[in-house]
């Protein structure tokens, strides 16, 4: 094996893999988001990430059914109002994919 | 936002990009409803004073229930109205810190009905109202309500040296002191802040990348 091909199967070994649930836009946009906060709406998380309802409405989904986010369906007076949080779950896997991407720097 | 493949550099973007949104100055949410209790205080308490040195009817006083009657649902009309759709740790705390001090000026002033004479009611209102300034101040981080209240809790003891009608009048000068000036002072920085936001998203339109270093 070559002095440089070796040295390459070192650097790759030191980059921590991503979690794939997370290395999406959409997806990291949001659990970066309800890091910070308490809990978001789906008008906030829609606006601020400036995605379509239908997107969201998916990305959100897989979040939840992986536990990194709890999603809950309510009213604020008669309107409907969905209500995302980060749960700890969520919040480790966000710390674990900030720290795997400090390797690839 | 759409669903594509990332590289390190645009994941580090968008985390800073979205704790940057969240970052602006949220838990600092203006002076409204400082300023709503405050001059509701004034106007109530000025009332009560000259409407008690011209007809010499202490009955007037009970017009201070109209603080709660008048201020309460307006203050959840507000709150409701700039609902960001967002609840923030602080925001939280902040919330809880005037839920309490609001029952606790609830039972007090009821009690009153029961026994009159109980404790001296202005000077413990004012406590209680500071208190809850002083606190709101340290936990937002943000020196003219953080003053505002510890001046506002040591003077509260200016009320056990007047009596009768000088009360009405020195707590009415209280809510000048601890919500109307922080409820100004607050509202004047929120502007301020807003503006800044608004010039630097113009200057910096798009720059994330050096942020995300942070992360």
């Amino acid at each position: 094996m070559l002095k440089t091909e070796v040295m390459l199967l070192e650097e790759v070994a030191m980059f921590k893999e991503l979690d794939p649930l997370l290395h999406s836009q959409l997806r990291l946009a949001v659990i970066s988001l309800l890091a910070s906060l308490e809990e978001a709406d789906f008008v906030y998380l829609r606006e601020k990430t400036s995605s379509t309802a239908g997107n969201l409405s998916v990305q959100l989904e897989k979040l939840s059914e992986a536990g990194y986010i709890e999603v809950e369906k309510g009213y604020s007076g008669k309107r409907p109002r969905t209500t995302c949080r980060i749960t700890e779950t969520g919040r480790k896997a966000f710390e674990d994919y900030v720290e795997a991407l400090k390797s690839y720097f | 936002m759409e669903e594509k493949n990332l590289n390190q550099n645009e994941s580090l973007e968008i985390i800073s990009r979205m704790i940057k949104e969240t970052r602006t100055n949220l838990e600092r949410d203006g002076g409204g409803i400082y300023l709503l209790w405050g001059y509701l205080w004034l106007i109530v308490a000025l009332a009560i004073y000259f409407l008690i040195r011209e007809t010499g009817d202490y009955r007037v006083q009970w017009l201070w229930f109209a603080m709660p009657i008048i201020g309460y649902p307006t203050m959840i009309y507000m709150l409701k109205k700039r609902d960001k759709g967002i609840v923030t740790f602080i925001g939280r705390v902040i919330g809880n810190i005037w839920i309490s001090v609001g029952v606790a000026a609830g039972l007090l002033s009821l009690y009153m009905l029961v026994d009159y004479n109980a404790y001296p009611i202005l000077f413990v209102m004012a406590l209680l109202v500071n208190v809850g300034v002083a606190i709101s101040g340290l936990v937002i981080k943000f020196k003219p309500v953080i003053i505002a209240g510890f001046l506002g809790i040591a003077l509260s003891f200016v009320m056990l040296m007047v009596s009768g009608m000088e009360q009405i009048l020195v707590s009415a000068g209280f809510a000048v002191i601890m919500l109307i000036i922080p409820g100004h002072i607050l509202n004047d920085a929120k502007r301020r802040a807003g503006s800044a936001k608004r010039g630097g998203n113009v200057k910096n339109g798009g720059n994330v990348a050096r942020g995300g270093s942070h992360v």
